[in-house]
């Protein structure tokens, strides 16, 4: 199906906002990982707070995304979370810039 | 530990299940890599190539739901943990359109079982949680249900039948209409009864079920089955005027509600 033909015929216009919250349910779930036994979300809050911990302790009991408690090595998971979030928020950016331009 | 994927595709006399599953199967071995069983019924499987299938299991369906006055083959779903030869097992509705290996997440994350208790609208995002009634709890949604092989998955399993045969007693306590079968409502009174009529968050999955409504239609970008494209133009109602809009899916799985739409993807 040729979808530009149908786009022009319907003279559709692009949804910016539905876009924009399409992007976001898709690298939300990306952000997600299961990891040393609990459930995480690699977002700025856990990012900051592992890592100021891992400059005291080498083990901290936090509560996952399930709000189990669960021990982790602080190091080990702010290097695994930190390094999803910047991937998946480059992703999410370089999509992000291209959809910017649509009209 | 085996992990897999099972469908349930009986036909009916509007819808061709079984080529929707095959559709399906299609985008599952090729994101998911998965091996996926069928449980289907010898009438359905004529004249159809089955061969996408690793495993094809029949029963006898049940016919005795409908919906919009169609007959509709969704009371046997209580048996896929009985009829599973997986240890992890992903049920999925035939409609869902796998789209990512988003899926595969959700061996990491379920104890026992899990199924999407939120989910949001392609077009309308802010649109609000269905309830099972006013003052009740969210519903749970059976379009995808991963689950083990353990004693709480099985207890689910056994709810979801007891409620199937009992539904219009669970449709007066839950303060629902009982007139057509929904695996949603089993699937949530189900969940609520073996948690001992709490919510567990371990039973929810951690994102949404992405709806593509009415009002809605999906076109894919290409011809191929395996299109990861998908163009969704929405009716957007505005002042009595019809405004046509349109945003492109790409990587995001989502479930088709509007049978005959989805029959056009195919």
């Amino acid at each position: 199906m040729d979808t530009n033909l149908l786009i022009s015929q319907a003279k559709a216009r692009f949804s910016h906002n539905a876009a924009k919250a399409a992007l976001q349910e898709k690298y939300n779930a990306k952000l997600i990982i299961a990891e040393q036994a609990g459930l995480w979300k690699a977002d700025k809050e856990t990012i900051n707070f592992l890592y100021h911990s891992h400059l005291i302790q080498t083990e901290i009991v936090l509560m996952d995304t399930f709000n189990n408690p669960v021990k982790v090595n602080t190091l080990e998971l702010y290097q695994k979370l930190f390094e999803v979030y910047n991937n998946v928020m480059n992703e999410w950016y370089d999509e992000y810039i291209q959809l910017e331009t649509k009209k | 530990m085996s992990k897999g994927v099972l469908l349930f595709a009986h036909n009916t006399p509007k819808y061709n299940y079984l080529k929707m599953a095959v559709f399906c199967a299609n985008r599952i071995k090729h994101f998911l890599g998965l091996p996926i069983t069928v449980i289907t019924d010898v009438e359905s499987t004529t004249n159809c190539e089955t061969s996408i299938f690793d495993n094809i299991i029949y029963t006898i369906p049940n016919k005795t739901n409908k919906k919009e006055k169609e007959i509709w083959i969704n009371k046997d779903r209580f048996k896929a943990y009985e009829l599973s030869p997986y240890d992890e097992t992903i049920l999925l509705d035939v409609d869902y359109v796998v789209n990512s290996d988003k899926l595969l997440k959700t061996f990491d994350i379920v104890e026992d079982i899990c199924v999407h208790n939120n989910t949001e609208f392609v077009m309308n995002p802010k649109l609000p949680q269905e309830m099972i009634s006013a003052y009740s709890f969210k519903t749970c949604w059976a379009t995808v249900v991963t689950f083990k092989k353990t004693l709480k998955a099985k207890q689910v399993f056994e709810c979801m039948e007891m409620i199937q045969k009992n539904y219009d007693h669970y449709a007066n306590i839950y303060n629902f209409v009982a007139g057509t079968f929904r695996n949603d409502y089993a699937v949530s009174i189900g969940l609520q009864i073996v948690n001992g009529h709490l919510q567990n968050p371990v039973d929810f999955i951690p994102w949404n079920l992405y709806h593509v409504g009415k009002l809605t239609s999906v076109y894919k970008n290409n011809d191929s089955t395996l299109c990861d494209e998908f163009l969704v133009m929405h009716d957007n109602w505005k002042n009595g005027k019809i405004k046509k809009e349109y945003i492109i899916l790409k990587n995001i799985d989502f479930h088709v509600i509007n049978k005959d739409n989805f029959v056009e993807l195919l």
